[in-house]
C-alpha cells in the first residue's frame, strides 16, 4: 500500500507531508531512484542527461560568454531598450489577436463544428510548414501597399509594411498555426460528456463554455499561448521582409551582429531569452499545478 | 418542485443500422427499466428524452409540457431547459470543482445551504465536501453525481447503466439509494440496463428492447416467467429450447426429432433456474437426456443435457447424479412458443397472434 492510498487520503482528509518512518526521513539513507538501480537504467539516465545538456548548449554558451559589464555597456546606449519595448508591445497585441480570433476556430475544429474538418486542418498544417521567410515574401504580395488590402487600409492612413501593424501581422502569421493546433488539442482533451452534463444541469452553451470547457482547457490553452508567445518574440524570417522597421529584438540582434560583431549582439540575445522565457515557464508551472489540483 | 411529473415519450430515432422506436409512460415515483442487449438502442431512447438526439418522429412530454414534438407546432426544448437529469456509467463530475462545488452546480443551489448538507449526509458524502473528484472512489463519485442531480431538482431521472462498472455489493447499495430517493422525490425514473438482475432490482416495470424495438413490457418477474416471444425468453436468460407436442391433457411432452422438424412445431423455453431434479410429472415438462457437461455455479451446479437434439442448461442445488449417463429433470411450467416464435397461452396449442408483439404498453 502506498502512502497516498491510505484510508485517510481516500476519504479526502489526507495528511500531507512526511510521515514518521517514511523513506527519506531522519536516520535513513536517501533512497536511490528506481531508474538508477540497474546498469541499463543508469545508462539511460546518463544518455538522457547528455541529450538534455546538448539541447541546452546554446543557452549555456550564451551565459558563459557574457559578463555583467558587457550587458550593462551594451544596454546603456540611448534607445538600446527600444527594441525590447517594441517586441513586448507587438507580442502582447499578437497574443490578444490569437486568443480572440483563433480560440473560437480551435474550439470549432475540436468539436467538429466545421464541415470537411480535414481540409481545415490541412490548411493549418500548410501554414505551419511554410518557412517564415516565404511567409514574409507572400505577405508583401498579400498586404503590401499596392494590393487590395493595402489600398483598403490606406484609406485609414495605415500601411502593412515596415510599421508596427506589419510587425504584428508577421508575428501572427508565424505563431498562429502553433496556437490553433495546440488550442485544438486542449479543447479535444475536454470530455464532451461533461459539457453535456453541464447543459442538462441547466447551463446554456455560453455558460457551459465559461464554467466547464474553458477552465478544463485552460492549462492546454496556456501552454499553447506560451508557445505562440515564444514564436512571436523570436519571429524573424517574415519580419525581416515585411517589417524591417520598427526594430524588435530579433532584428536588433541581427543588425548589431552585422554592424558591430558577434560579441555586441550577445547581450540582446540574453534580453530576448529573459523576456521570452518567463511566460512559458509560468504557463508550465500553472498548468502543472492546475492538473495536480484536479488529481487532488 | 411543482406537482408530480409524468414522463411520456413516444420516440422514433434514426440510427445508422436501424431506427429505434419506443413508447414509454412513467408515473411520478415510478421506476421503469429498459432492458436489452448492448446496441439495442436503449441509450438512444434516454438521449431522445433528454433532448440530446433529434427525433425522426414522436414526442416527449414531462408533466404535460411538450419537450419535443415532430408534429406541428414542431418543438424541441433545449437540454438546459428540460430539467431532466441523466446519470451515466461515468459519473461525469467536473474535475476542476470540489465535491461541494459539483453538488451546487445546478442553478439556485446554495453551496452552504442546509439542503446540500442534509443530502450529503443522506448520501454518506458529508465528509468529502472539500475533496476533489479525482480523490474519490467510484462509489463515492456516483453518490456525488446522484446528489448533484437531486439538488438540481430534476423532474425526471434517467440512468444509463450507471453502476455497471462497480462491484455487486456497491451496485445493490447504490440502487437501493436511488430507489429511496426516487420514492421520496416522486420523480419518474428510467434505468437502462443490460444485466437483468440490475433491471429487476430497480424497476417496477420492465421493457425489453431489442434491435430498436420494444418486445415486451411487464412486471420484472412477469417478463421472465411469461416471455412474449422466444427472443424475449433468450434475452431474459432462457438457456434451452426443446420441441414439444401437446399431450392432450393440457400439458406438453418432449417431441421426437422427426416431429420437431414439422412446420407447426412448438418449442418450450427452459429457464435454468425453473428446474427441479428428477421426474415430477404434474409439475411441468419432464426432460431426459445424456449429461454433456457439469460445473459448479454459485452455490449450486450447472448441467448441460442433450434433449431432443437440443442442449439445455439447468441449474440444480446439488451436483446431479445420473442414471446410465442420463439426467432427468422437470422444468416447471415452461413457456411454449409456436410458429413465429410468439408465446402460446397456457391451455392452447397455438399462439393467439402471429409474430411476437409487445404484450402491453409501458404505463
Amino acid at each position: 500500500m502506498s502512502w497516498a492510498a491510505s484510508p485517510a487520503a481516500a476519504a479526502g482528509g489526507a495528511v500531507r507531508g512526511d510521515q514518521p518512518g517514511q523513506p527519506g526521513g531522519p536516520g535513513r539513507a536517501w533512497p536511490v531512484p528506481r531508474s538508477l538501480r540497474s546498469a541499463s537504467g543508469a545508462l539511460s539516465v546518463v544518455a538522457a542527461l547528455v541529450i538534455w545538456l546538448a539541447l541546452l548548449g546554446p543557452v549555456i554558451t550564451l551565459l558563459a560568454h557574457l559578463s555583467f559589464g558587457a550587458i550593462g555597456h551594451a544596454l546603456s546606449y540611448p534607445g538600446a531598450l527600444d527594441p525590447l519595448e517594441v517586441s513586448l508591445e507587438s507580442g502582447g497585441v499578437t497574443l490578444a489577436v490569437l486568443f480572440a480570433f483563433c480560440t473560437p476556430l480551435a474550439w470549432m475544429l475540436a468539436r467538429g463544428r466545421l464541415p470537411f474538418p480535414r481540409i481545415w486542418e490541412a490548411g493549418l498544417l500548410c501554414s505551419l510548414l511554410l518557412p517564415p521567410l516565404v511567409i514574409g515574401l507572400l505577405l508583401v504580395f498579400m498586404v503590401g501597399p499596392y494590393t487590395p488590402f493595402g489600398e483598403l487600409i490606406g484609406h485609414f492612413n495605415l500601411t502593412a509594411t515596415n510599421t508596427f501593424l506589419a510587425l504584428v501581422i508577421a508575428q501572427v502569421y508565424e505563431s498562429a498555426p502553433y496556437y490553433v493546433l495546440g488550442a485544438q488539442a486542449a479543447f479535444d482533451s475536454v470530455d464532451p460528456r461533461l459539457e453535456q452534463q453541464a447543459a442538462l444541469l441547466g447551463d446554456r452553451p455560453r455558460r457551459v463554455f465559461r464554467r466547464v470547457t474553458l477552465p478544463l482547457a485552460a492549462p492546454g490553452l496556456a501552454m499553447s499561448l506560451a508557445v505562440a508567445w515564444a514564436r512571436a518574440m523570436g519571429a524573424f524570417g517574415a519580419v525581416i521582409i515585411i517589417a524591417y522597421h520598427p526594430f524588435g529584438l530579433p532584428l536588433q540582434i541581427f543588425t548589431t551582429l552585422q554592424e558591430t560583431g558577434l560579441a555586441s549582439a550577445l547581450p540582446y540575445a540574453l534580453v530576448l531569452l529573459v523576456v521570452a522565457l518567463p511566460l512559458p515557464l509560468a504557463a508550465y508551472v500553472w498548468s502543472a499545478r492546475a492538473r495536480g489540483r484536479r488529481r487532488g | 418542485m411543482s406537482g408530480a411529473p409524468v414522463l411520456e415519450a413516444d420516440v422514433e430515432v434514426d440510427r445508422r443500422e436501424f431506427a429505434v422506436r419506443a413508447a414509454v409512460r412513467v408515473a411520478p415515483g415510478e421506476r421503469l427499466a429498459l432492458f436489452g442487449p448492448s446496441g439495442a438502442g436503449k441509450t438512444t431512447v434516454l438521449e431522445a428524452i433528454a433532448g440530446l438526439v433529434p427525433l425522426r418522429r414522436g414526442s416527449v412530454r414531462l408533466d404535460g409540457h411538450v419537450l419535443t414534438s415532430t408534429q406541428r407546432p414542431v418543438l424541441s426544448v433545449p437540454p438546459w431547459r428540460r430539467q431532466v437529469g441523466l446519470l451515466r456509467q461515468d459519473p461525469g463530475l467536473f474535475p476542476h470543482l470540489s465535491v461541494r462545488e459539483n453538488l451546487a452546480y445546478g442553478h439556485g443551489v446554495d453551496p452552504d445551504g442546509s439542503e446540500l448538507a442534509d443530502l450529503a449526509a443522506t448520501l454518506g458524502i458529508a465528509g468529502l465536501l472539500a475533496a476533489m473528484p479525482g480523490r474519490l472512489s467510484g462509489g463515492q463519485q456516483h453518490r456525488v453525481a446522484l446528489g448533484r442531480l437531486l439538488l438540481a431538482h430534476c423532474r425526471a431521472l434517467l440512468l444509463d447503466e450507471p453502476y455497471s462498472g462497480l462491484d455487486a455489493s456497491l451496485r445493490r447499495t447504490l440502487t437501493a439509494l436511488v430507489v429511496t430517493m426516487v420514492a421520496e422525490r416522486g420523480v419518474p425514473a428510467v434505468l437502462v440496463a443490460h444485466e437483468l438482475a440490475d433491471a429487476q432490482a430497480f424497476a417496477q416495470q420492465l421493457a425489453v428492447l431489442d434491435h430498436g424495438a420494444v418486445l415486451q413490457v411487464g412486471g420484472p418477474d412477469e417478463v421472465v416467467r411469461e416471455p412474449a416471444s422466444r427472443r424475449v425468453a433468450e434475452l431474459v436468460g432462457y438457456l434451452g429450447f426443446v420441441p414439444v407436442v401437446p399431450d392432450g391433457a393440457g400439458d406438453y411432452l418432449v417431441a421426437d426429432r422427426a416431429r420437431a422438424g414439422s412446420s407447426d412445431r412448438l418449442t418450450a423455453g427452459i429457464h435454468p433456474d425453473q428446474v427441479v431434479a428428477g421426474r415430477v410429472p404434474g409439475r411441468g415438462l419432464v426432460l431426459r437426456g445424456p449429461l454433456t457437461g457439469c460445473r459448479p455455479a454459485g452455490a449450486g451446479w450447472e448441467a448441460d443435457i442433450l434433449c431432443a437434439g437440443q442442449t439445455v442448461t439447468v441449474r440444480l442445488p446439488a451436483r446431479p447424479g445420473t442414471d446410465d449417463g442420463e439426467l432427468t429433470v422437470t422444468a416447471a411450467g415452461p413457456p411454449v412458443f409456436g410458429a413465429g416464435d410468439a408465446a402460446v397461452p397456457p391451455g392452447q396449442d397455438r399462439p393467439v397472434t402471429g409474430p411476437a408483439a409487445p404484450r402491453s404498453t409501458a404505463s
